[in-house]
């Protein structure tokens, strides 16, 4: 695999999940755009690692839950590149709160963030992909269709983003563009630690036949694989990584076989 | 108006809250205010004085009045250059 002289841009790159993608891609030889909204530190430790590997790095601040940051951020893609070969859709925010207690305020927050942003930033890259192709990949959660404490909102937009995938799938598929989800069970990051406390997280590892947590680069390879040729075919689908958690059911025992 | 006067103004209506309640002294907590609260203060307060507060900046402020110290110094700073 190999995505030398490609242009990424990677939404919520700066740390997390996106953090991983953006050095995956970029030891598979692309340049990467890191767009961050609330760390700049993190984002710049990123881009510093990324030239590391000899590609080139950007970083742009932009909320994705603001039309007019979206537009501002791609202006700059455009004015500096020109081009761009892959999207990923990563940056996420929520609130976590029983489904009772949502407002309008909350719904819309997470709603623009998680899923209007994967229809504006993929608006917008299009127009950047015209006559060269090009990928698109946005980061989903088993909690699109799993009922996880207090997730709801965050789940709801995940799952926006899922049907959304595949409908920009088929729409794009004619301009040579790949579009597809990857959504991870529990990953160990920082956001994992805000909206869920460390022992349901423990919880979760007898319940993932691999036997340990999902970790960003996990979620990484995936999408790198899915930015390939050799994921031509793939249209559409919202790949899962989680170790067997979603499809595990406590009735096997786990125990090794002599 | 003073920075202060806008700040207090920009999380009054944000958070719902009386201008009243948001004294120099006052934390989030006091007045209520949740994660989602703060950091869309921090956005509007942003593009209101056109700087940039980064979460590791914002984590510091102990209360309103250290909030307002900060976004004063980051003005200044921005007219001196």
């Amino acid at each position: 695999m190999s995505l030398k002289g490609k242009l990424a841009l990677v939404t919520g790159g700066g740390r997390g999940i996106g953090r991983a993608i953006a050095l995956k891609l970029a030891s598979e030889g692309a340049d990467v755009v890191v767009n961050f909204f609330r760390r700049r530190e993190a984002a710049e430790q990123t881009a510093k690692d990324i030239r590391a590997l000899g590609v080139k790095a950007e970083v742009i601040r932009a909320n994705v839950g603001d039309q007019a940051k979206i537009d501002e951020m791609f202006d700059m893609i455009s004015n500096k590149f020109g081009y761009l070969d892959i999207l990923i859709n990563n940056a996420a925010s929520g609130v976590g709160r029983p489904v009772m207690d949502i407002d309008v305020k909350a719904w819309e927050w997470t709603m623009d963030i998680n899923a209007r942003a994967c229809l504006l930033c993929t608006q917008r890259a299009v127009k950047l992909m015209e006559g060269r192709g090009g990928k698109i990949v946005s980061i989903s959660s088993l909690g699109s269709f799993l009922v996880w404490p207090t997730y709801a909102i965050v789940g709801v937009s995940k799952g926006a983003l899922e049907t959304l995938t595949r409908y920009l799938a088929i729409e794009l598929a004619p301009r040579g563009i790949c579009v597809n989800a990857v959504a991870a069970s529990f990953v160990e990051t920082e956001a994992l630690k805000f909206y869920f406390d460390e022992m349901l997280n423990q919880a979760n590892l007898p319940l993932t036949p691999a036997g340990r947590l999902v970790t960003p680069e996990d979620v990484a390879n995936v999408v790198a694989f899915l930015c390939s040729e050799e994921a031509f075919m793939i249209r559409g689908q919202t790949i899962i990584v989680d170790g067997g958690f979603s499809i595990y059911s406590p009735l096997f025992s786990l125990k090794k076989t002599d | 108006m003073t920075v202060e006067e806008q700040i207090r103004e920009i999380i009054a209506r944000i958070v719902h809250v009386d201008k009243g309640v948001i004294t120099r002294e006052a934390t989030f907590k006091d007045i209520k205010a949740d994660s989602l609260d703060i950091v869309q203060a921090l956005v509007a307060v942003e593009e209101t004085f056109g700087i940039e507060i980064p979460d590791e900046d914002a984590q510091k402020f102990q209360n309103f009045g250290d909030f307002v110290s900060y976004v004063e110094s980051r003005v200044a700073q921005k007219e001196r250059v």
